[in-house]
Formats: C-alpha cells, structure tokens, sequence
C-alpha cells in the first residue's frame, strides 16, 4: 500500500535557512545544505526546499544551491520551490539535483510552460503551490509577489484536474509557523481526487493525525516545527502510530 | 579479497546522475559516468537511470549512440541495471505520449498505470520467488514516483507493489534488472538491495 508522507521542509532566504512566519518574518536558521541532510539523515519521507526570494526578484532558481545539493548526493526524495520560470528551468532543476518540482508563478504567468514542463518530465514530477486563505467561506489565492489573493482560477483548477500538475501543495500562509494553526478546511477547497500536500502551521501529532485522516492529504508538511529538534521526525511517527505512514528510520551517516 | 568493481552510469543527457553516483559510491563501488563506449567498456556493470518521458529518453540514448550500444552489451552478458524510467527503457516498447520503441531487452510494453493517476511516494515491495538478490528485501519500502508500468510477463518479474491489485515494479532477465523505485532514493533498505543486485549480478 501507498503510504502518505512526512515532508521535511527548509526554507531558503538569501542563501540561508530561515524560520519563516506568516510569510513576512525570518529568523536564521544556518546553512540548507545541513539542514537538508539532517533531515534525510532523520528519515523524512521527502524533503522540500522552497527558496523564497527568487520569483519576486524574477531570479529564476537557485542554481547555485542545487548544484551544492547535487553533489551531496541525497538518499532522501528532493522537493524543490522557488523561481522557476520556463520548462527549461524545471528541468535544469532536476538535472541538477530535484527529484520534483513545485511551480507557483509559473502557474500564474504561463500555463502552458506547466505543461511543456510535464512532457519533459513526466507530469508526476510537478506539484502545484497554492498559498491559500478562507474569507467569508471563499478560498482565496495569494501571489505572493503582490500581496493580493484572488479566486482560484479555472486555468489552475484545470491544470490541476487534468492531472498536469500531480499534487497541490496546500500552504495555509496566513498561519504559518504558527504552532497548530493549518485550518483543515482548506483541504477541502480543491475539487475530489486532487491529492494534496498540506503546509502550515503543522505542528503537534494530535493535528497531523487529523489532517491526514483526510482521503485526499497524501502527506503533511512541517518546516519550522522540526528545526530544533533531533528526533522530531521519529518522534512524530511513533506518536502517529497507526496512521499509513512508512515506519521512522534514522539513517547511519557514511564518511565516503 | 573481492575485487573493487567499476560501475559505469551512462550519461545520456536525462535527470541527474549524482544520487546514483553517491549511492554507488557509499556502497565502496568506483564509478564512471559517461556515454562513450570506452569508458563504459572498462567497468563491470552499467546502470542506466532515467526521469522524464519515454520517448525523449530513447531520442536521448539514440543521440548518444546508445541504443545499439546497450543492445550489444546485453547480448554480451553485461549486467545492466535499469532504474526507474531505465527500467522501463529495457522494454519492447511505451505507450507514453504515443508509441515509443523501447530497448526490447526484456519482453513486455510499459501501459498507463490503471490503478490511479500515480504512484507516488513510498510503498513496500513484494517479492516474487526466491531469487537472493532480491529476497531479503521483501516488504522493504521504497520509493516511487512514476505513472506508466511495465506490463512484464510474469517469467520476468522479480517483485511487485500494490494498491488495489500488485503490479511488476521489478523485473529480471538474466544479468538485466530493472527497478521501477529509486533505490537511491530509498535510504538504507534502497541501498542495500542495490548492492545485493551489484553482487548477485556481478559475482
């Protein structure tokens, strides 16, 4: 059987880690490249590192670090977020060291580089990013290069239901870093059968336990709540016991 | 003493060769990444990864004077280690994106995968028979992410996974194995069996 995940997730700001809040507050955290691998040394499931400041700057991706993370030569899934502008790009991304990659601007900007992007590398590769909000019941989209949020388009649940994009990561944006603070209701924005990867303001196993349970969350996200803590991924899988999680594991590191 | 064995990565241009080549590398392997014939020559056994498409994969491999390459080697005896869509790519053909002539290395057709749009993700793998390579990983986890299968006949399947019903997500030929799952992407039970394949195949 299919197991949902636990996603480690590092946040890079001008070449840093970050502990991110609400999208609008940092605190450093070190180098990604460390933090990365402690994650997959810790046994997440997959680990995803969004760069935050390249999109607003039109930077396209990180190239620099991903060579770094290309030469570490991870045994952990890599999740990468953050710039890419073209089909190109994403690919250049996982020529260089990402197992997937998510789009947000792009999704915006040129739907049809969403595609083009799935053709080169097998649609199972993309997951959309969806920085989402409920006011007065609707769901609302953040670009986050303006500050504004708008409804869903038809474009993007498009992409989404034709199966272009595999996975939405849901971001609950406006809790973010705050513990306990992802609103499950966001889940449900999405039409059925969209599998979802939710984020922020995952915290405590009690609230991953139930946003798991829902059909359409294949994995949790949790950034800053694992920053500090060594045996945080192990931890919050033996405290989710019974949920189809793969079983924790700590990885022996190699000196090679 | 066993010999230190030389592992060549062939270098066709699709996904990147640095988690095989660190996984390799961890295991005690030497490696050559390359596409050219020499290099690959001098090595004990090839592993052909892959991400992407099918059909711009095989364009990949024909561009670099591959195809015909791999078939040779096969016919030879060298053991060759097909990793996700490198597995696929042993096939006789794909129906991704419209009919692709594959390797045909091993007989069967990479279709669709019917069960769901994807599989992505970690899944436990089910081995079939007693092969030793591959046996003591049965129920390891390992991870996936892929949306067409190898319909293999069942001579050649060496383990499955399952969501409703199991389908081939490793398969074996003599010295060709294919694996539908990143062992390099698989931590400690990924790099394990890869070094039971490399030894198996190679001893």
């Amino acid at each position: 059987m299919i197991q949902k995940r636990l996603v480690g997730v590092v946040t890079a700001k001008d070449g840093w880690a970050v502990q991110s809040f609400g999208f609008g507050r940092y605190l450093p955290l070190g180098r990604p490249e460390i933090l990365i691998e402690n994650l997959g040394r810790w046994g997440a499931d997959e680990i995803l590192l969004q760069v935050i400041d390249k999109s607003r700057a039109n930077a396209g991706p990180d190239m620099a670090m991903l060579e770094r993370l290309g030469k570490l030569g991870l045994s952990t899934p890599l999740i990468y977020a953050g710039g890419i502008r073209s089909a190109a790009e994403a690919v250049a991304v996982v020529a260089a060291a990402a197992d997937r990659v998510v789009v947000d601007a792009l999704i915006r900007d040129n739907p049809s580089e969403v595609a083009k992007a799935g053709a080169r590398l097998g649609n199972q590769a993309l997951i959309g990013s969806l920085p989402l909000s409920l006011e007065d019941g609707e769901a609302r989209w953040l670009d986050y290069r303006t500050g504004t949020s708008e409804p869903l388009t038809a474009e993007v649940l498009d992409l989404l239901a034709s199966g272009t994009l595999s996975e939405a990561l849901v971001i609950d944006w406006k809790h973010e870093g705050q513990p306990g603070g992802f609103d499950r209701a966001l889940v449900a924005v999405l039409p059925q059968g969209v599998p979802v990867i939710a984020f922020g303001g995952l915290s405590e196993a009690a609230q991953l336990r139930q946003v798991l349970k829902a059909p359409q969350v294949a994995a949790v996200a949790v950034g800053n709540f694992l920053a500090y803590r060594e045996h945080a991924i192990q931890e919050l899988k033996a405290d989710l016991f019974g949920v189809p999680l793969r079983p924790a594991t700590y990885q022996r590191t190699n000196y090679a | 003493m066993t010999p230190r064995r030389t592992i060549g990565i062939l270098d066709y241009g699709v996904g990147n060769h640095a988690s095989v080549w660190r996984a390799l590398h961890n295991l005690g392997y030497r490696c050559r990444v390359s596409a050219e014939p020499e290099v690959l020559d001098a090595t004990d056994l090839l592993v052909l990864p892959g991400v992407g498409a099918f059909a711009a994969a095989m364009e990949a491999l024909r561009r670099h004077d591959l195809v015909e390459y791999l078939r040779a080697q096969s016919r030879a005896g060298k053991p060759i280690v097909g990793l996700c869509l490198g597995m696929q790519l042993l096939a006789d053909e794909s129906l991704e994106h419209g009919l692709t002539t594959g390797l045909g290395l091993i007989p069967g057709q990479v279709v669709p995968f019917e069960q769901a749009r994807w599989h992505i993700g970690w899944n436990s793998i089910e081995v079939v028979g007693d092969d030793p390579m591959f046996r003591p990983y049965d129920g390891q986890s390992m991870y996936f992410n892929h949306s067409y299968v190898f319909d293999a006949p069942s001579e050649y399947q060496a383990c499955l996974a399952r969501l409703d019903t199991s389908f081939p997500v490793g398969v074996r030929r003599g010295n060709l194995v294919g694996l539908q799952f990143h062992p390099e992407k698989s931590q400690a039970a990924g790099a394990g069996l890869l070094k039971n394949i490399v030894e198996g195949l190679c001893g």
